[in-house]
């Protein structure tokens, strides 16, 4: 069996557009996640609502960041 | 120098006089040609030797004997078997295993080492053996010490004869110089200088450990950089790149630089005031090399260039100043590879195929020490370098590291650039492992949003009895309470449009019974959300918080329940006239007024709506 070469799943020219549109998506989350600590008071506070919108708006600003430090060379 | 030459021979001649002459006499050489090529600080010596077997015995390892002085600067030493003849030849790439043997009889001046032939050698065969040594710090400088206006002079030292075990037939001796001036060379018989070359030989019939030391004494301006450490590290990244950052500790190994240094000089004139010094390294990078660069202590350094094709990367760099003999300079450069280009799979394991050495022309590394980190989880490390070095592991913190990555330590001395070869890394990776990265920045943001949230929950108020600590908790429950009932009441209206819905539902079908079963839901859950009212407008009434506020809720409250008689009115005039299959136009004269009467109210519940929104 011949040796076959391993590169990245991701090919490397697609690591800035995938992290401006993480990142985009996840800082509107963000901010929406912030209006809504904002805006509702204590008694109407959703906690599963506050915790779905930041679990999602992490998991979209994690990759986003990821993306960010491999566009810019640092490759982790 | 010359005494000691002297005492060297004298000794030589001495030991050869006892010598072995038990089991390897039944080889001979019967041609050996050396071609020594001193053309830059690296000595490399290639001979062939064609070896024939009087004996009876087959013989299956030939012995290959190297001087003291020679051996102690020895750093590579490879033998081939050279099959086939003249132009044609080729030589069967793999080297021949090659060890140091102890012979008796041999005089300890001498170290043997011995080539293990593959098959062995029948009586009256013979066979054609290359043999490449490659010696790194062996020219010497003489004089020791030379100011900048003055050209470097090296000794060296050989024999003119082939110093072997066997009885030699043939021999010749074809040094290659720089193209520079020869200040002395020792004058044989049989001595030709032929342009850059010096010829010594043929000589014929030489007994075993034949000696006739040689000195050449000669002008060579060829950069000497020596590398006394080089630090090589590759990091290999699975999402796309290997790294590899070079930290150089350069020394200039060449004649050492007395008196002063001008500067003035060196510029107006720098072939002739700074001949032996060096002020650029050629560095030969692989292919697709991208984000290189330069740099030393202090930070960058611009004197560099950089150009590439398919094949190579080519990179320039100067140092700061022209390093002169037993001058310095430390730098490191960097450059990241393509992954595809250097990590292969095979048989559920990954392995990192990459070159070993420098990458720049013609350094001897003292100590070279290639460090290959792995990212983080690799499982079941193994190198195999093609030749013996010093193994070790360690671990080290990167970016995003918890438990931190394996690294693979190898340590070569004396390294030149024969020892460039490729070399195998391998080791296990689960793909998940690739996760743990962005897993580790995802909970980094969701610890951020979960703190915010405690925070946003925390009750942080130091004095729970205050009077202004229990206003404000009690004018959040009137905010969450009037936020209820504007949800309620906002709910009232959505229902409320179900049954405008159903009534132009039935403009449409005419279907009358359908229409009456919307209106009993409507009327049901109506009824309900009235029920639910109640308790809200309680707590409104008896909270003094309230005060400002109730107004107004009330008043929204009358003003629905008024919207819902009258909605409910019209409801029941229109179902009515559908039931006595009245004409369209005497319906909407019916409904007119009341059609007036609920935009109007509906209107202003909006507009109250908003206001208590706001609070």
């Amino acid at each position: 069996m011949a040796p076959k070469a391993i590169a990245s799943p991701i090919p490397d020219s697609l690591y800035p557009t995938l992290s401006i549109i993480n990142l985009a998506i996840g800082l509107i989350l963000t901010a929406s996640f912030f209006i809504y600590e904002a805006t509702s008071s204590r008694k109407t506070r959703s906690l599963a609502q506050e915790l779905t919108t930041g679990a999602v708006a992490s998991v979209f600003l994690g990759f986003g960041s990821l993306f960010l430090l491999l566009a810019s060379g640092v490759y982790v | 120098m010359m005494t000691r030459l002297n005492l060297f021979l004298f000794t030589f001649t001495i030991l050869s006089s006892h010598l072995l002459s038990a089991s390897a006499s039944d080889l001979i050489l019967t041609k050996v040609d050396r071609r020594i090529d001193l053309s830059s600080q690296i000595v490399r010596t290639t001979t062939t030797l064609k070896v024939e077997n009087t004996g009876s015995d087959i013989v299956s390892e030939i012995l290959l004997s190297f001087p003291e002085n020679h051996v102690n600067h020895l750093a590579h030493l490879t033998a081939t078997l050279n099959e086939g003849r003249g132009k044609a030849k080729t030589s069967s790439g793999v080297g021949l295993p090659v060890e140091v043997v102890h012979p008796k009889g041999v005089p300890p001046k001498l170290t043997i080492y011995s080539v293990t032939l593959p098959k062995g050698l029948g009586k009256g065969d013979s066979l054609t053996l290359d043999v490449l040594a490659v010696f790194s710090h062996i020219l010497k400088p003489f004089p020791e010490k030379i100011t900048q206006a003055d050209i470097q002079l090296l000794l060296f030292q050989e024999s003119a004869y082939y110093i072997s075990p066997y009885a030699v037939k043939v021999q010749s001796l074809t040094v290659k110089l720089p193209d520079a001036r020869v200040e002395s060379y020792t004058k044989l018989e049989d001595t030709k200088l032929q342009g850059s070359e010096l010829k010594y030989g043929a000589y014929e019939n030489l007994p075993p450990f034949s000696y006739l030391p040689i000195v050449i004494h000669f002008e060579n301006n060829q950069p000497f950089a020596v590398a006394k450490e080089l630090v090589r590290e590759i990091e290999i990244s699975h999402w796309g790149n290997v790294q590899i950052t070079e930290h150089y500790n350069l020394v200039h190994g060449g004649a050492q630089s007395k008196g002063e240094f001008s500067r003035l000089d060196y510029q107006a004139r720098p072939y002739v005031r700074g001949a032996s010094a060096f002020r650029r390294l050629v560095a030969k990078l692989p292919p697709r090399a991208h984000s290189v660069y330069y740099r030393d202590e202090i930070g960058n350094i611009s004197t560099s260039s950089l150009w590439g094709d398919s094949k190579k990367t080519e990179l320039v760099i100067e140092p700061r100043y022209p390093i002169f003999g037993g001058w310095k300079t430390a730098f490191t450069i960097g450059y990241g590879l393509p992954l595809k280009d250097f990590l292969f799979g095979l048989d559920g394991k990954r392995f990192l195929n990459i070159s070993f050495g420098s990458p720049i022309n013609e350094l001897v590394i003292d100590t070279l020490i290639v460090k290959v980190v792995l990212p983080e989880g690799s499982k079941d490390i193994s190198a195999s370098v093609p030749f013996p070095v010093k193994q070790r592991q360690e671990t080290k913190f990167s970016h995003l590291d918890i438990a931190g990555r394996p690294v693979v330590v190898l340590e070569k001395n004396d390294a030149v650039p024969e020892h460039n070869e490729h070399f195998q890394v391998y080791y296990k990776f689960n793909c998940l492992s690739m996760l743990r990265e962005p897993l580790m920045l995802i909970s980094g943001f969701f610890f951020l949003f979960v703190a915010s949230i405690v925070y946003m929950h925390a009750d942080l108020s130091i004095s729970k009895s205050s009077a202004s600590y229990l206003a404000k908790i009690q004018w959040e429950e009137v905010q969450a309470t009037v936020r209820q009932v504007h949800n309620i009441i906002s709910r009232c209206l959505t229902t409320h449009d179900k049954l405008e819905a159903s009534l132009h539902d039935l403009s449409r079908t005419g279907d009358v019974q359908a229409c009456k079963a919307t209106r009993k839901s409507v009327d049901s859950s109506l009824k309900e959300l009235t029920k639910e009212l109640k308790s809200p407008v309680a707590f409104l009434q008896s909270s003094p918080q309230a005060a400002q506020i109730l107004p107004k809720v009330e008043e929204v409250i009358v003003k629905e329940r008024d919207l819902q008689e009258k909605l409910m009115a019209k409801h029941s005039t229109v179902v009515d006239c559908y039931e006595k299959k009245l004409g369209g136009r005497e319906i909407e004269n019916r409904v007119a007024l009341h059609h007036q009467k609920i935009a109007a109210l509906r209107l202003e519940i909006d507009d109250i709506m908003d206001l208590i929104d706001e609070i």
